[in-house]
């Protein structure tokens, strides 16, 4: 296991009734990760409509995850 | 003493330069219309202009008034020949002094649009082949009438003082004078657009464009703060244009009140040096992104959600990241989240906003700016702000490229063109031979249900249900158009090229019972 800081934005912070959260995870990777936190929040993007940055950077969904990493979801939003 | 004239003879030029002299004027314009060797494909030899006299002089005398009067010019001539002209001679002059060179040159362009239109004069041109025509001037552009002038404050002419802004060394008058030059395009007149739009003005950008299809609304005041309550149910672009007009006169604005599509987007574009995105409509972003890439316009986006909002510059360069080469398709309404839907606080769009306008200012002045592949993410609440680097190798790159993206992206929208289809009744579709299909929610249909036969296929299942709709021509329906124009856009890509929108939704409908209110910006 390992241990992740988490952010979320738009319509995903609103969803997980937080900005940000730390979690323990045993996901291998960026979208296992995500598919995992949407089962517990309720997500109902899915990750192809989103960008997931690691440690302020953005990157694909099948990149690494490493321990005390920070991971920021990040949906398009369009008001105005 | 008369500052018109009709001459039979060919007129005095030094001496109506020299009446026109003073130590106040700054800026001497004229205008002078030649007669040309062809007209409509027909070779001309020559011409006769035949005029009412007198009212001919009074008009031409009126016109000039009036455009003393609205420009605040120091004075004006112009006089028209009639009479035996050949090719190249002069057939009008204008000649235009004013303290300041822009009035002198509205002035100018006023008084000659108005006398080709109101004067009673006549031409007969004598073609090549012998033969001759009388012509009419059927239709004259008049660029006055695209301008927004207050006209009921007629006082001293305003002269603008940016020296708050010129005392920056980095903007000075150099930079001033760039400003002036510039044209700049403002799509959406809302949350984002007024503080964009009253920046700019304020700048003393010389050329505004306002893009706004909708008419203002109660709930949009709270953040719309260029609009009062008496202005509720005009159209945006007209208000903004007014309230430009009386911030800063100087100012040109054109204004659309229809949103751009893909059939003249890239023409409006290409006449701007600068678009800043201000709309909440995710399917306008898109065009608009793919507009700015294929006409090498700079874009500023900006959106906002709630409590925070996002930032990015396309700078439409070769090799820079785009709207795409981050979310590379336009996500299905409703899942990108609106004001409507999900309330915002009315400063987050008003400080978005605010950043697009220095932002679109930087530009213009060249100033120190960030590099253009972040995307910013800005949450008002905790003021946290991140800016992420745009990784360009993992965007459109993959796909050809930004531009090959756009090109595809842009005729994809033009063949879809007739998707949207409007009628007044839906009474009048069924009566075409379309079969209507429901797209709303379960809970939208029972709230209110349809006056006419359908079938029932949530947006979100339409794609996969495809096969169910093959054949007949189908009209998918939904409160706004929004979600059913998305919904035939994916069964098209599936093939079925009989599948259509309602145009504007139910909202467009005239129903029995009064139509929800529409959403707004």
């Amino acid at each position: 296991m390992i241990t992740v800081s988490l952010q979320y934005f738009a319509q995903l912070r609103e969803q997980a009734g937080t900005s940000a959260e730390t979690w323990s995870t045993a996901a291998g990777s960026l979208r296992e990760l995500y598919a995992e936190l949407g089962a517990r929040h309720g997500f109902l993007l899915p990750a192809e409509a989103l960008k997931v940055a690691v440690n302020a950077r953005f990157s694909d969904w099948s990149g690494p995850l490493s321990d005390g990493d920070t991971v920021v979801f990040i949906p398009p939003v369009a008001g105005g | 003493m008369s500052r018109f004239d009709l001459s039979g003879a060919p007129a005095d030029l030094d001496a109506l330069r020299a009446a026109l002299q003073h130590p106040g004027s700054g800026g001497f314009c004229t205008f002078e219309g030649w007669v040309r060797d062809s007209n409509e494909g027909r070779q001309v030899d020559g011409l006769d202009y035949e005029a009412y006299d007198d009212l001919a002089r009074a008009e031409g005398d009126l016109i000039i008034a009036e455009a003393i009067a609205r420009y605040g010019v120091a004075d004006a001539r112009c006089v028209h020949r009639t009479g035996q002209l050949k090719v190249g001679d002069l057939a009008v002059w204008v000649g235009v002094a004013a303290a300041h060179r822009d009035e002198a040159f509205r002035a100018c362009r006023y008084i000659i649009d108005e006398i080709k239109h109101r004067l009673p004069i006549w031409k007969k041109e004598h073609y090549l082949d012998g033969d001759t025509a009388w012509v009419a001037c059927t239709h004259v552009h008049r660029e006055h009438e695209h301008e927004h002038v207050h006209h009921d404050r007629i006082g001293p002419p305003f002269t603008p003082d940016y020296s708050r802004q010129t005392r920056l060394k980095e903007v000075g008058e150099a930079g001033q004078a760039r400003l002036a030059a510039a044209k700049v395009l403002v799509i959406g007149a809302g949350g984002l657009g007024c503080p964009v739009l009253s920046y700019l003005a304020g700048a003393g950008v010389g050329t505004l464009g306002v893009v706004d299809g909708d008419r203002l609304d109660a709930s949009n005041l709270h953040r719309q703060t260029m609009y009062d309550a008496r202005d509720v149910g005009e159209l945006k672009a007209e208000l903004a244009a007014k309230r430009i007009a009386a911030l800063n006169p100087t100012v040109a604005v054109q204004t659309w009140t229809e949103p751009l599509h893909a059939g003249n987007i890239t023409e409006v574009f290409a006449e701007f040096d600068l678009v800043v995105e201000c709309t909440d409509d995710m399917a306008s972003r898109y065009l608009s992104n793919d507009a700015a890439i294929l006409t090498g316009a700079p874009l500023i986006l900006a959106s906002v959600y709630q409590y925070e909002g996002q930032l990015q510059v396309v700078s439409a360069k070769p090799g820079a990241p785009c709207l795409r080469c981050l979310w590379p398709d336009e996500p299905a309404p409703g899942v990108a989240g609106s004001c409507v839907e999900s309330g915002v606080l009315g400063p987050v769009p008003g400080v978005l906003g605010a950043m697009q306008a220095a932002e679109a200012l930087k530009i213009l002045l060249d100033l120190p700016r960030q590099a253009d592949d972040v995307l910013l993410l800005y949450n008002l609440l905790d003021h946290t702000s991140q800016r992420l680097p745009i990784d360009v190798a993992s965007g459109c790159a993959r796909h050809g490229g930004c531009v090959e993206v756009a090109a595809c992206a842009m005729a994809s929208a033009q063949d879809g063109a007739d998707i949207s289809l409007s009628f007044v009744h839906l009474a009048a579709a069924l009566s075409a031979g379309f079969i209507l299909v429901d797209v709303r929610d379960p809970d939208e249909i029972a709230a209110d249900p349809l006056d006419a036969p359908s079938r029932r296929i949530p947006a979100s299942q339409a794609a996969s249900r495809a096969a169910e709709l093959d054949g007949n021509p189908v009209l998918l329906i939904c409160a706004s158009g929004r979600r059913s124009d998305h919904a035939a856009r994916l069964l098209r890509e599936q093939g079925l090229s009989n599948v259509h929108s309602l145009a504007g939704g139910l909202n467009a409908l005239e129903r029995r019972s009064a139509a929800v209110a529409a959403g707004s910006t």
